[in-house]
Formats: C-alpha cells, sequence, structure tokens
C-alpha cells in the first residue's frame, strides 16, 4: 500500500469516527426527558388524542392532567413552544412537579413542541443540556430548537402561507408552532400539533390559558404579558397585583391581524382567556458571545452588560443578569396572578396550591423545587 | 448704627441664600406625586394612548378603580373632546398595539399631534401619564414622551422610566410640574390627589 493510501485510510477512519461520535450525541437527544409530576397528577394522555394523525410521531407528547376534588373551570399551561426559551419549559415543569389542584383542573403539556427538543438550532453554537443542582443531585433538561426538527418535517416552503389566513412569513416559520394556530388534521407536522391542542382547548373546555416563552434581551416585548382583548381585564389586574409586588409587567395587547400567535388563534377559535407570557434570555440574543451551559443557567453575559452600560441599546437586562432562577420565578408568579385575576371573573374558582412563591425561588434557586432525580427511577406515568 | 446696619444687611444675605438654596432644591429634585400645590384636574376625563401601548389601559383601571368619570380611548378624534375636562395622555410605543390599532407609527404620531392641539384650543389641560418604565423609553417611544410632555400641564410618571433624568430634564424645559411614582400601584393615589 502506497503512503497516500494509508493516509486516505487513516482520513476515512478519522472521518467515520467523529461521524459516529456526532451522530450518536444528535440521537441522544431524542431520549426525552424525565418528569416527576406530583401526587395530585390524576391520569396522562397523548396530545394525538385530540388528533389521531399525531400518533406515533414525534410531536405525540405527552399531556398531564391534574383534577380536583371539587369541581370548577380548566387552566391549560404550556411550557416548551420553542426549545431554546428554557425558563418556560423549566417553569411547566416546577409547576408540574409541584402543584396541588383543590378544586377545578390543571392540564399541562412541559413540551409543546416535542420535536423540537431532538435538535438545536443550526449555526448557534448552543448547548445540547442543562443541568439544574437539586438537593438530591443533578438534573439534566435538553435544550432544544425554536423550531420543529427539519428531520421531523422537511423541506421548508420557500413562502410559508398561513391557513386559513393567507398571511405569508419566511419558509421555516412552517415549523413555528406560535405561528401554526389553529393549525390542520391534515396538515404538516407543526400545524397538526398546533390543531390538536386547539382540539385540546375546545374538547376540555380550557377557560384559561397559557403559553410561556422568552426572548433575547433586544426584543422591545419582554418581561410582558400579552392578551387577546377579550381577557384584558384579567390581563390587566394580573400585573396591577404582579406590580404591586415590585416585579414589573407590560401590559401587551394581541395585534389581531398577526396570525398564526396562541395568544390570537385561541381566541379568536376557541372561548379561552388565552395568554402568552415573556421573559429576557440572554442566549437568545445576537450580542450574548461566550454561548454555554453557564448562560442558560446563570444567564450572566457580559456583552450586554457592556450594551446596558452603554446606553446605545434598549434592551432588557439587569446588571447582575438574568438567571434561570428569576425567569422561572416571574412564570409561575404571572401564571399565579392571572389564575387568581380568573377567578374574580368566575362563578367558581380553580384552586392551584402548593406553588413556590416567587421570593423563595429566587432565593433557594429552582432545584429546590424539582424532584431529585434517583439512579433508575421512573416517573409515575 | 453702622453696625446694626451691617447685622441687618448679612442677615438678609443669609436669608436670600437660604431661599436661593431652596427654591434650587425644588426645581433640582421632582417633587413627590400630587405633592404640587394647587395643580387640580377635573372630571370628566378622556384618556389616550399616544403610541397605541397597552399602558393606557392600565391607567384606565386605575380611574375606574378611583371611581373618576373617565373614558378610555385607544385613538379618540378631536370631536370627542366636546364635553371633556381633562385629557390624560399614556405615553409609550408598542408595535404590538399599533397592530392591534392597524395604524402606522407615523399616522399614530398625526392622530396624537391632531388631538393634543385641539385640547390646547379648547384649552383642555392634559395630564402625562408615563408609567410604562423603561419598557416605554428610548427607540420609538420617545418621540411620542416628549410630544405628550411638553404640552402637559403636569407629568405623572413612575421612577423607573425617569431613571436617566429625561422626564426631569423635559419638566425642566418647560417649567412643568414633575410628579414621580415608584412602582406602577403607586399612580393611583397621586391620581387621587390630582383629581379629588
Amino acid at each position: 500500500m502506497k503512503r497516500h493510501q494509508i493516509s486516505a485510510v487513516i482520513i476515512l477512519l478519522a472521518s467515520a469516527a467523529v461521524s459516529f461520535l456526532a451522530g450518536g450525541e444528535m440521537l441522544e437527544m431524542r431520549a426525552p426527558d424525565v418528569f416527576y409530576p406530583s401526587a395530585s397528577l390524576t391520569r396522562t394522555g397523548r396530545l394525538s388524542d385530540y388528533c389521531p394523525s399525531l400518533k406515533g410521531t414525534a410531536n405525540d407528547t405527552r399531556v398531564y392532567y391534574f383534577e380536583g376534588a371539587q369541581s370548577g373551570p380548566t387552566a391549560l399551561i404550556l411550557g416548551g413552544t420553542h426549545g431554546n426559551e428554557p425558563a418556560s419549559a423549566l417553569a411547566a415543569v416546577v409547576i408540574l412537579e409541584n402543584v396541588e389542584v383543590p378544586a377545578g383542573r390543571l392540564i399541562v403539556l412541559p413540551r409543546a413542541n416535542e420535536s423540537g427538543y431532538t435538535c438545536t438550532d443550526p449555526m448557534e453554537g448552543y448547548p445540547q443540556y442543562y443541568s439544574i443542582q437539586t438537593p438530591g443531585g443533578e438534573r439534566r433538561f435538553r435544550f432544544g430548537s425554536r423550531l420543529t426538527n427539519p428531520v421531523h418535517q422537511w423541506p421548508d416552503p420557500l413562502v410559508y402561507s398561513h391557513r386559513p389566513s393567507g398571511q405569508q412569513l419566511s419558509g421555516f416559520e412552517a415549523r413555528n408552532l406560535n405561528r401554526c394556530y389553529p393549525g390542520r388534521p391534515d396538515g404538516t407536522l407543526t400545524e397538526r400539533t398546533g390543531y390538536a391542542i386547539m382540539q385540546l382547548i375546545k374538547a376540555e373546555k380550557v377557560a384559561v390559558a397559557f403559553d410561556l416563552h422568552e426572548a433575547a434581551p433586544e426584543i422591545p416585548i419582554i418581561n410582558a404579558i400579552v392578551y387577546h382583548e377579550k381577557a384584558e381585564e384579567i390581563a390587566l389586574n394580573a400585573i396591577f397585583e404582579l406590580e404591586m409586588e415590585g416585579i414589573n409587567c407590560s401590559p401587551e395587547r394581541s395585534p389581531s391581524n398577526f396570525h398564526g400567535l396562541s395568544h390570537r388563534e385561541w381566541g379568536d377559535y376557541t372561548d379561552v382567556n388565552p395568554f402568552l407570557m415573556e421573559t429576557s434570555n440572554p442566549i437568545q440574543g445576537r450580542l450574548r458571545g461566550r454561548t454555554d451551559e453557564e448562560l442558560v443557567v446563570k444567564g450572566v453575559s457580559p456583552e450586554y452588560l457592556k450594551a446596558l452600560r452603554s446606553g446605545a441599546l434598549k434592551i432588557t437586562y439587569e446588571p447582575g443578569g438574568e438567571p434561570i432562577e428569576k425567569r422561572v420565578a416571574r412564570h409561575i408568579d404571572a401564571f399565579r396572578k392571572v389564575v387568581s385575576a380568573y377567578n374574580q371573573t368566575s362563578s367558581e374558582p380553580v384552586i392551584l396550591a402548593n406553588l413556590p412563591e416567587y421570593a423563595d425561588i429566587v432565593k433557594n434557586g429552582v432545584g429546590a423545587y424539582l424532584s431529585p432525580s434517583a439512579p433508575g427511577e421512573r416517573p409515575p406515568q | 448704627m453702622r453696625r446694626g446696619f451691617i447685622i441687618g444687611s448679612a442677615l438678609i444675605l443669609l436669608l436670600a441664600i437660604a431661599a436661593s438654596w431652596t427654591a434650587a432644591q425644588e426645581t433640582a429634585a421632582p417633587k413627590a406625586a400630587g405633592a404640587a400645590e394647587g395643580v387640580k384636574f377635573a372630571s370628566p376625563i378622556l384618556i389616550s394612548s399616544a403610541g397605541q401601548s397597552a399602558d393606557v389601559k392600565m391607567v384606565g383601571m386605575m380611574t375606574k378603580r378611583l371611581q373618576l368619570d373617565a373614558k378610555v380611548e385607544m385613538m379618540p378624534k378631536p370631536e370627542q373632546l366636546a364635553g371633556i375636562k381633562t385629557l390624560i395622555i399614556v405615553p409609550g410605543f408598542s408595535s404590538k398595539g399599533l397592530g392591534a390599532a392597524g395604524i402606522s407609527q407615523k399616522d399614530e404620531m398625526a392622530r396624537v399631534t391632531a388631538l393634543i392641539n385641539a385640547a390646547d384650543q379648547k384649552k383642555i389641560p392634559i395630564l402625562m401619564v408615563h408609567i410604562g418604565g423603561t419598557a416605554r423609553r428610548l427607540g420609538q417611544s420617545d418621540a411620542f414622551n416628549e410630544l405628550a410632555a411638553k404640552h402637559a400641564k403636569y407629568m405623572l410618571v413612575v421612577e423607573q422610566g425617569n431613571s436617566d433624568g429625561f422626564f426631569t430634564k423635559l419638566a425642566g424645559e418647560t417649567k412643568t410640574p414633575l410628579g414621580i411614582v415608584k412602582k406602577i400601584p403607586d399612580t393611583m393615589p397621586a391620581l387621587e390627589k390630582l383629581f379629588k
């Protein structure tokens, strides 16, 4: 064998080894995160219960039901519409693992777009996982993508035409769950997911529903509650209560001519009072610099601090960073305040208990409110 | 005689210095909300946004809780000022709000300018209430903030929105009294003082 042939074989073997290792890492992300629902869990289902064409797909995500002993209205909370917005998913998990429901009902989807958790966004250098320290050890969660994995929905159209409005957006938005409501039972995977969630809201007669999000510090709508016009009074009362506690929150009306979003379509097509909530997440921003697990959890970015001090940009970034405990605490507190404001308008309340307070989450960390994982332990599903 | 004159002059000088110092302090530091003596507004009230942020709805909710005779209109026309005794302008830009209203930023600016000019012509006092903090500052918000501030009889601002002294500077330029409150809920007692 000549020398150049030996070199070629070595390079081929090295390439195969790298591909094998990278492929393994990619496939590892398909293993779902493990959750430990609270003892109040009464049953679980699948999203395909509301759209049979989702059965067996990556987005046949688990639905958790907490049914109170006393009858009452139903609340729905969605985490993980966008996999790269970790506080949204983590807030839903903290609720899932702690909540008690004495009256009414709570439905939780901690991973609304499960497919988005099987990959990360290309060209962003995002970590695949982040870990939260709990009293019983570390728990690892997937950091996903904003969009449905292209392996599950491909190719993107050049232009995404939203149905039924006909609104046109960039092609990749066809894989954005929060542009695909009200969805279609025979559409793309993302449209079917949107359709299933709409059907869930209708079938379960959901009265108040939440879609949790995060956004880059330079996005104008941060630390805000976006509401459908029919839920205005509830949103304003909740924001007033948040402000009373010193938690800044801006009210934002859902634009009636921007289609495909949860706060618009849930409100237009069902009887639910819809709310979308946003926190500030530096890892999504363009100025973030070093992109790693620490930025996900601690939310400290020297680049954003520099931007804040320069005053050249309008950004929502605290000098001490935007740690995940603060973002999760904000979501949970806003959720609680909105439910409480809804209860003032309803003849029957939905009562949610045992949810950690804002100050306690900030002080003790998110991990204090997550079930400790134990080797070999399986969640009670 | 000469000694008494000198002591008297020194006392007058000291008093003048003390009075000037107090006046300077009052100019430099904005008064606590509602503390501007003599500034009062009357009902009925028309509340309008300038920039279409939903902050206007928050102010509307507070006037409702105070049982003031007020109505919130997102895009009132000058004709709607008939019978109105106070125009509250709540400035702050919101892209979602403009989308909800189906109006461009340019058209919103023209609408607010026309409304403010009509109020000035009819001698209807304008109360500017800025509650949106940093979320309703800089960027596209400040043009609306400045427009409202320059025509206001009184400015009521939640502290965070004035962290760079923007409203203090405007208040100094236009000699408009400025009330600063800590948090949004503190706006409510401040409004109560101004209207009751």
